[in-house]
């Protein structure tokens, strides 16, 4: 060791120099690729007055890309995306569900899991009241509840809109 | 490999005997046949311009084809001679060179896609259509385009069974495995990478399915998909991303780990079936060298650990993997370049007569408010679909793919048993091929037997499946 102190010093030094240049490159890079800000969901959204929500309906808003769903007694902004693949979850009007098309996940019509494959319930958006009008902030998404949740659980109403 | 080498034996080493009469010098001179006479052909044969670029005339002598192999950068991929055994089909049933042949393919028609595709939102689908009805050969180059990547992937995944039944993952080939396995996660990159690109709702909406895969894995799967994808959803981000993905970066490296697998293919010898007797990897001192081998007991092999061939140093274990014995070498050029040939034709064939029968599928634009029923992720991904649709997705989405790749890299050095006799390795056959059945066990029932819903259906009740 002793004799060689220099050389192993400056050895050391090229690959200590050379592992910070790597990371440093490979950190900025990956960092570069990260999606900017404000690119995923949009801003708040004003979507008129609640009474336009009836009870025991859910109403596509196509710009958030989310429902309104009125559950009798709460209104909740519910993501249209499937936490399971991230299909688009229609509302089932006969059963009065949210009922997947992909694989057969359903959902109450406060996004709660019933049945099938999604591991959690349908995701949110924070939903507030200002000056009369009810406002979605899109650019937050708050998990849906986990499942065995059953808040808003009613009895089917109907048949399943898939057959099953 | 100089023409030199071949001429001369190396000190401590003796010739290579090719078993041929000893051409003349003149035999390689343009006075030979094949520039004789007057003619124009001739005459541009002996140029001294046509002979910087072909050193060697095609002299059907034992050493002309040796020198024809050492001279052509791409007859170099070869080795000059190989063993007759591979000339057999049952060898290796030409799979791994079938993979080949069909990246070929497409990388040269996926270059001439590029021509007539701009990969926005907002252009990518009215670039499909005129693909289809505007270019000339459009349609055609893009059926042979899509049928060529779903069967590259099958052939990358039946040329990874055969090399694992064959046992040719053993030492001294564990590396040139793992590149393998790399190889066949890169082609599974890019046939999912350019599925996204035509725009329409299978494409879509397939995409959406499996890059929601990722999102599974705990802790970094919600920030891994938002980079894969360039956002919350899939939209113009994500389809840059997997535009560069597939015509730039996965193509390069699909090339340089190919180079290396191929390379590695020479230097690691031919695989044999041996039983657990001879393949200890030890090697029998005194033992006789085959006719071509020359073994001089100098220092360079002990420092190297290996031996001394005419060559240079080899690794022990890649000369006892030869087998010893009569020369059965045969020379590669004509005799595997012309199976390879007809392999290569025959690949173009097949390909070329799906692309006239079978239309690629274009659906309608993308539409990220209408999910089809059912919405499938490719069907190399069905097997994983269908997993998640019985198992919590920690189970299915994480630990059975990641343990599936993991266990596949560190196959070679799991499987310590140097016999590659099938009746040696029964637990591992066994095994491997369980696993094998059930991923297509499931792979089958996601593609054919789901409906909308992901409800059983019988195939022939509806046929749900786009390709």
């Amino acid at each position: 060791m002793a004799h060689n102190t220099r050389r192993e010093f400056l050895r050391t030094g090229w690959r200590a120099g050379g592992a910070l240049l790597v990371a440093a490159g490979g950190w900025t890079f990956w960092e570069s690729l990260r999606p900017l800000a404000g690119s995923g969901g949009g801003g708040k959204i004003k979507l008129g007055q609640p009474g336009n929500y009836q009870p025991g309906t859910a109403t596509f808003v196509p710009e958030g890309r989310l429902f309104i769903a009125n559950t009798g007694n709460a209104l909740l902004a519910i993501s249209q995306k499937c936490p399971h693949l991230g299909c688009q979850v229609p509302f089932c009007d006969s059963s009065g569900r949210f009922e997947c098309p992909c694989h057969g996940s359903s959902f109450d019509i406060g996004g709660e899991w019933i049945e099938g494959p999604s591991p959690i319930g349908m995701s949110q958006h924070p939903i507030t009241l200002e000056d009369g009008s009810v406002v979605v902030d899109t650019s937050t998404v708050n998990p849906g509840p986990p499942r065995g949740s059953a808040v808003h659980l009613t009895p089917a109403r109907g048949p399943k809109c898939k057959k099953g | 490999m100089t023409e030199h080498d071949a001429e001369e034996a190396p000190p401590g080493g003796v010739a290579v005997d090719d078993g041929g009469e000893p051409p003349t010098r003149d035999a390689l001179e343009p006075s030979h046949a094949y520039a004789a006479g007057n003619g124009v052909t001739a005459r541009i044969r002996r140029s001294a311009a046509w002979r910087s670029a072909f050193r060697h005339p095609p002299i059907d002598t034992p050493r002309g084809r040796a020198l024809q192999g050492f001279s052509n950068f791409f007859l170099h991929v070869y080795p000059v001679k190989i063993p007759a055994r591979v000339l057999r089909l049952r060898y290796s049933f030409r799979l791994g060179f079938i993979s080949t042949v069909l990246f070929g393919i497409l990388t040269t028609t996926g270059i001439y896609l590029m021509f007539f595709y701009t990969p926005t939102v907002g252009t990518a689908y009215g670039d499909m259509q005129t693909i289809h009805t505007g270019v000339g050969f459009g349609q055609l180059i893009r059926n042979v385009h899509r049928w060529s990547a779903h069967l590259m992937v099958l052939a990358v995944v039946l040329h990874l069974a055969r090399v694992f039944f064959a046992g040719a993952y053993k030492k001294p080939r564990e590396f040139n495995w793992v590149i393998g396995v790399v190889l066949l996660l890169l082609t599974l990159g890019l046939s999912f990478t350019g599925y996204l690109l035509p725009w329409d709702q299978l494409s879509y909406w397939a995409v959406t399915v499996g890059t929601n895969l990722v999102h599974y894995i705990p802790l970094v799967g919600g920030s891994l998909a938002k980079l894969l994808i360039g956002g919350d959803q899939i939209g113009q981000a994500t389809l840059t991303r997997f535009y560069a993905l597939h015509v730039a970066v996965l193509p390069l490296t699909v090339v340089l780990a190919l180079g290396i697998h191929i390379w590695r293919v020479r230097k690691d010898g031919f695989a044999v079936e041996r039983s657990a007797v001879g393949a200890s990897g030890a090697f029998e001192e005194g033992a006789t060298a085959p006719p071509n081998v020359a073994v001089p007991a100098t220092a360079p092999a002990e420092l190297y650990g290996g031996r001394t061939r005419v060559l240079g140093v080899v690794d022990r274990e890649s000369v006892t993997a030869e087998e010893r014995g009569v020369d059965d070498t045969v020379f590669t050029w004509p005799h595997l370049i012309v199976r390879h040939v007809v392999v290569a034709l025959g690949v173009t064939t097949v390909v070329l007569a799906l692309g006239v029968l079978f239309v690629a599928p274009l659906r309608g634009l993308a539409n990220p408010n209408l999910t089809p029923e059912p919405a499938k992720a490719p069907w190399y991904f069905a097997g994983l679909q269908e997993l998640l649709s019985h198992f919590d997705p920690l189970v299915a989405g994480i630990l059975v793919p990641i343990g599936a790749i993991l266990t596949m890299v560190l196959l070679p050095y799991i499987d310590r048993n140097p016999s590659t006799v099938a009746r040696h390795r029964k637990v591992a056959i066994t095994i491997f091929s369980g696993l094998l059945g059930l991923a297509l066990v499931l792979t089958v029932i996601g593609t054919f037997f789901r409906g909308p819903g992901w409800e059983f259906i019988a195939p022939w009740t509806h046929w749900y499946v786009e390709l």
